[in-house]
């Protein structure tokens, strides 16, 4: 379940204690606050997310508490307690900025609903908050799709890891699937209702990071035109997943270190601690281990990232899925376009299986959209691929299956150093068979 | 059910509890919590702890006592009463707990609520889930989201009908963890 930080004020010791236990119980992290003062005090130095206010207090009333909160955090829900006798008063707080009010003693079931009721209605809120401020790339979070052994290793590992609260390194080549990984932890975790925040460190500006990572303050710096919540924030009750982690400077490496071991943050220009507790998944496409060595990734944070680490396969590693993620990836965009496409001939699906995806499945999906949009047919035809269209390959003439064919070996020999058995093996041929070639095509080793 | 030793759960309940309802409470703990059970009544009334304006018990102040009269060894003590609970704040509790403490206990006032006085099947259900789900706070478990799970917060007696007797995947999990803390310590 996931917690929300409330805070009760009330000048009686029996009721604080008792509704904080009943909240505790219900998984919540609860502090208590003997009057309007302590109240106040408290939320200069912590962020709640609800307040359960009593009405009738010695010193400061509840009204007063709720005016001077509404005044400093108007993000806190303020739910009053009152007895009988003074139903108007909390009438008048709803008035006043009070979400709600609870005549005590309460039915449980009204307490549940309702911090239930206005928990989702935050949730919603940094959710709308968090899609308003993405980034306008589009971000798809379709299940993966695999039948291969390594990937349904991945997906056990992903059924194992997702109860968990450990943070997550995701490893692999671009475009093997690692932010969909990442998303399949989060909604087969317990933190599934919550949201999602993807951080692409290399697409933020380094300049930017640290607002767009923890917020700013109002008047923090000059565009600073109004109080923004950062990703760290939005993410609370869910998952953060950074993405491309090896790509954030020094400088951030420290502040993300610090905030991973406390969970406490502050936003630029702010004063309040915020506390945010999100579970972290980290992804790239780096070796951090060598940018460890080299001194641009810091050690300490590389091993608060790596609890649990695994690696996403490139598609040339299951090339057995690529029948099945070609039909899902046909049947999508057949869909988007409103075309009657349902397949790809035998051909194609052959020079498909040849080819070596250095792109992975990104490559393949938009390799799949391209052909869908130009196709003519109901099969997508190998001239439809743009890998093997003569403006993809080295020879703008080579639009003859022998050209292909001679391109694709002459560039597969030199993606592995002119390493014969290798190069066989991801041709599918045997070495002798690819001598031929090489000598049938005049083939030559490049000085 | 075992006489009362070390690393038992002990089952204590206030007044008389018919053994159909009894029986399935110490069958059902020993299955799902791995422990053994011992019955003792630790507490003969909890008169002490009535609150004569409401004309119900106090539940806060029966887990206090209960905790002071815990024989040594024993790993958590369930109490069964037939009085109606409550808590200063909230009307009536079914229940209540110490999170991660030592003492619970369960009301049989209001389980049977709607139902025959025949249907003794229905109730005995009712109970043994309240029983789990208190004892599952004693082992630091908080309210599951999961509808089905033995720890879902249960706004009716209806639902606590609908949700089956058992912890959900992450709840097994996080008891497992807890009960090899506590084997640990």
């Amino acid at each position: 379940m996931n917690s929300t930080k409330i805070l009760i004020v009330d000048d009686e010791l029996i009721m604080r204690e008792s509704l904080a236990g009943w909240l505790e119980r219900d998984g919540h992290v609860v502090e208590t606050a003997a009057s309007g003062e302590e109240a106040l005090q408290k939320l200069k130095e912590y962020h709640f997310e609800i307040m359960l206010v009593d009405i009738k207090m010695e010193g400061m009333s509840g009204l007063d508490v709720l005016t001077k909160v509404k005044e400093s955090d108007p993000d806190v829900a303020v739910v009053m307690i009152t007895a009988y006798g003074s139903i108007s008063t909390a009438i008048e707080a709803m008035k006043n900025g009070a979400v709600d009010y609870l005549l005590k003693p309460f039915d449980p079931n009204a307490l549940g609903v309702l911090i239930d009721k206005i928990t989702e209605h935050q949730a919603q809120a940094r959710e709308i908050l968090y899609h308003r401020e993405q980034y306008k790339d589009r971000t798809r979070f379709e299940s993966m799709v695999g039948q291969s052994k390594p990937m349904q290793e991945i997906f056990d590992l992903v059924q194992d890891i997702a109860p968990t609260n450990s943070t997550v390194m995701i490893t692999g080549e671009t475009g093997t699937g690692k932010g969909l990984a990442a998303k399949a932890i989060h909604t087969n975790s317990p933190r599934c209702d919550g949201p999602f925040v993807v951080v692409n460190c290399g697409a933020i500006p380094k300049h930017l990071m640290e607002s767009e990572l923890f917020g700013h303050q109002k008047g923090a710096f000059t565009d600073a035109i109004e109080t923004k919540k950062g990703r760290l924030e939005l993410a609370h009750g869910g998952t953060l997943f950074l993405d491309e982690i090896g790509e954030i400077s020094m400088r951030m490496q420290i502040d993300l270190l610090q905030v991973l071991e406390d969970r406490i943050f502050y936003r630029v220009g702010g004063t309040q601690p915020i506390e945010a507790y999100f579970r972290v998944i980290a992804a790239t496409n780096r070796n951090l281990e060598e940018a460890v060595k080299a001194g641009i990734f810091r050690e300490d944070l590389y091993y608060r990232l790596n609890v649990i680490s695994f690696s996403m396969p490139t598609l040339r590693e299951r090339k057995e899925d690529l029948p099945l993620l070609t039909e899902h990836f046909i049947r999508r965009y057949a869909q988007e376009t409103n075309k009657n496409i349902d397949r790809v001939s035998r051909e194609a699906m052959d020079e498909m299986m040849l080819y070596e995806w250095p792109g992975n499945v990104r490559e393949l999906e938009n390799a799949i959209e391209r052909a869908v949009v130009m196709s003519k047919s109901r099969e997508i035809q190998p001239d439809d691929l743009p890998i093997f269209r003569p403006e993809h390959l080295a020879d703008p003439h080579g639009n003859t299956l022998k050209e292909i064919e001679k391109t694709h070996i002459v560039h597969t020999l030199d993606e592995n150093q002119w390493n014969i058995a290798q190069s066989a093996k991801i041709l599918g041929i045997d070495r002798s068979t690819l001598y031929s070639k090489i000598k049938r095509y005049q083939i030559s080793k490049p000085a | 059910m075992n006489t009362l030793s070390e690393h038992s759960i002990l089952i204590s309940p206030v007044e008389e509890l018919a053994p159909e309802l009894l029986n399935p409470v110490v069958r059902d703990i020993q299955k799902i919590f791995g422990y053994r059970t011992a019955i003792k009544s630790l507490l003969q009334d909890v008169e002490f702890a009535l609150d004569t304006g409401r004309s119900q018990y106090h539940s806060t102040f029966i887990l206090k006592k209960l905790a002071g009269l815990a024989p040594a060894g024993v790993v958590k003590i369930l109490a069964i009463t037939r009085v109606d609970l409550f808590i200063p704040i909230l009307t009536h509790v079914y229940g209540e707990a110490q999170l991660g403490g030592k003492t619970c206990i369960i009301s049989t006032h209001r389980l049977n609520e709607g139902l025959a006085t025949s249907a003794v099947e229905s109730f005995s259900r009712r109970v043994v889930k309240e029983a789990i789900h208190e004892l599952g706070h004693t082992f630091d478990l908080r309210h599951c989201q999961d509808h089905a799970c033995i720890m879902h917060y249960c706004r009716s007696i209806k639902d606590v009908d609908r949700k089956s007797d058992q912890f959900c995947r992450y709840c097994r999990i996080l008891l497992a963890d807890e009960i090899k803390r506590l084997s640990s310590t």
